[in-house]
């Protein structure tokens, strides 16, 4: 073991105590701003601490705008574009994920398509997906954006888990199929059991990226579907900007993001790596 | 004999069966996701391909025309709105992503010297990456507010008054540089976070060597460290490329691409053209150059990944 000198441990200290500030503190003013009365918000100099911290932007915000549902509409929509297309991902993508593992159905080239899909501008699989959606009037439906964002979250989850079924020894699952299992049996009963920690991972990073989307919330939605990450655009649009309101929503929005970043602590170096880092 | 031939077959599917449906679950299992993926990846990759030849314009109603590659013609040599998107895209790309390794790899060796704390504080590093670009884009509305904008109180008490109420998102020298900045904020930690996993995964007894050796601090970083971490540095590296290359939702919760065209990023204005000018034939083609870019530095990437891949790293 190395040994360091005082002066090497305080600069280390410092260094990411000034990270710390850097990295936290646009998302710690939007909090102290989500408390803050309009003319707080309206000061110079910047009030830093709100008088109050009551929860009164938290309550409108939740209601607002006048005409529509507001920021509850959105964390409705949110959560259930995120929960479909996560389930559709895992349910589909887990089985194809455990063939591809033990039979190699699909060969060398799975790898490069999952790796395309995150390389295809999304505006170009907007297009055509427009117009269809269009064709089967499933614009501004949950349907449309479940859809949209399972073109990047299956194949994400396929490939996710067919590292975790490969980190998992064949022998029990032989074992199984020996004894009489089905292959499927074996998957479902065996295999799937043992990567559950991993599989929950994964489910979890494929809802926090459909949450995050905003691309595809902004080409199909309008009225009826609104997502947290389009009211929040939509409301610093406008000529009166109640930043306290907006501010509320973007707090709302980021409490998933943030209690899986805590969660997920063990999987994060692979998930956000799409699997190319074992970590 | 027949009646035979019958029974020996009967006797004999069991077996045929157990083999033909051990051969068919795989499939079976790939099946529902194969069925998925070619209708939402593989039919719209075909439809935007067909699209590129034809001349559609929504706004006109006039129906689809073939007219061969002329799209391709007009992004290549006719528009310099792509080339200004492209080039933008481009500078985001070499030095926000250059900014993001090269913070990201020094922020990940203090933190590897971190005896206590060490998941604590990369977990608070890591909320950014977590949260939705679209959010990080609004706090930033909020820092850069020209009024009330805390950094610009910060400038202003720093300079005494000298530096006040600058718009960094209105000035077309600047405002480039806030979306970057933004991006570098949002990015930079997962760098960190990347280059942390490599650093953890290096046997300790070569950089012990190193040093035995004589090799000093920054003599075996750069020596032994840094070529260690390449392999993972590579994967870092690639992954913030190919998100960087379609940089939208900052973009557009920041400036809209202004003032003028000078943050307007290629996913941006293709954006433009496919949803607000509705020129389809036009953004197919754009897209699909876009497609080959990625492909290519993608796969320079790749092969180069595998050229100094040489331990248990990644």
């Amino acid at each position: 073991m190395r040994r360091r000198s005082p002066a090497r441990r305080l600069a280390t200290g410092l260094v990411l105590l000034a990270a710390l500030v850097f990295f936290l503190f646009p998302v710690l003013w939007m909090v102290l701003t989500s408390f803050k009365s309009n003319p707080e918000f309206f000061a110079y100099p910047p009030v830093f601490i709100p008088k109050s911290f009551a929860l009164t932007n938290y309550l409108n915000a939740m209601r607002m705008p006048p005409d529509g549902r507001g920021g509850l509409q959105g964390v409705r929509d949110s959560l259930i574009v995120s929960a479909g297309s996560m389930l559709i991902s895992v349910l589909a993508g887990a089985p194809a994920a455990y063939s591809f593992a033990r039979f190699r159905t699909g060969g060398e080239n799975l790898s490069f398509w999952v790796l395309s899909t995150r390389m295809f501008p999304p505006v170009a699989s907007a297009l055509p997906l427009f117009l269809v959606f269009k064709a089967l009037h499933l614009l501004d439906t949950h349907w449309a954006l479940i859809v949209a964002n399972t073109i990047f979250n299956l194949p994400f989850v396929i490939w996710l888990l067919k590292g975790f079924f490969e980190d998992l020894p064949a022998e029990l699952e032989e074992a199984a199929v020996i004894d009489g299992t089905t292959i499927f049996g074996a998957f479902r009963r065996v295999a799937l059991p043992l990567v559950a920690p991993g599989l929950a991972a994964t489910a979890l990073f494929s809802f926090i990226f459909a949450w995050n989307e905003f691309m595809f919330a902004l080409l199909f939605t309008r009225s009826d579907v609104r997502t947290l990450t389009i009211i929040v655009p939509s409301l610093v649009g406008g000529h009166e900007i109640l930043w306290g309101q907006v501010a509320a929503v973007g707090v709302v929005a980021i409490i998933p993001n943030i209690l899986l970043a805590l969660l997920l602590q063990r999987y994060l170096v692979r998930g956000l790596t799409l699997g190319a880092v074992k970590g | 004999m027949v009646v035979r031939l019958g029974r020996e077959v009967a006797r004999a599917r069991p077996r045929i069966e157990t083999v033909r449906r051990s051969r068919r679950t795989p499939v079976l299992m790939v099946l529902p996701a194969a069925v998925v993926l070619a209708a939402i990846t593989l039919f719209p990759l075909l439809f935007t391909l067909r699209l590129t030849v034809l001349s559609w314009e929504l706004t006109t109603g006039f129906p689809p025309r073939f007219i061969g590659l002329q799209n391709f013609v007009r992004v290549l040599a006719q528009d310099p709105r792509f080339w200004n998107a492209m080039a933008n895209t481009g500078v985001l790309v070499a030095v926000g992503v250059g900014l993001q390794t090269a913070i990201g790899i020094g922020l990940a060796l203090e933190l590897n010297r971190l005896r206590r704390g060490r998941t604590l504080v990369l977990s608070l590093l890591l909320i950014p990456v977590m949260i939705a670009p679209v959010i990080a884009g609004f706090q930033f509305r909020m820092i850069l507010n020209d009024q009330y904008g805390p950094l610009n109180y910060l400038l202003d008490a720093l300079t005494f008054g000298r530096v006040h109420g600058y718009a960094w998102l209105a000035d077309p020298g600047v405002a480039l540089w806030a979306v970057m900045a933004a991006d570098v904020w949002q990015w930079t930690p997962f760098m960190t976070l990347v280059v942390l996993a490599g650093l953890q995964s290096l046997p300790g007894e070569l950089l012990e060597a190193a040093e035995v050796d004589g090799a000093t601090g920054p003599q075996a970083l750069r020596r032994v460290t840094l070529p260690l971490l390449l392999p993972v540095i590579v994967i870092g590296v690639l992954v913030r490329f190919m998100d960087t290359f379609k940089l939208f939702d900052i973009v557009y919760q920041l400036t809209g691409g202004g003032p003028g065209n000078v943050t307007e990023t290629i996913a941006y204005y293709t954006y433009l053209q496919g949803f607000k000018f509705f020129s389809l034939g036009y953004t197919a083609a754009m897209a699909f150059v876009q497609l080959v870019v990625i492909t290519i530095v993608a796969q320079v990437f790749l092969r180069y990944q595998k050229r100094v891949r040489g331990g248990a790293i990644a």
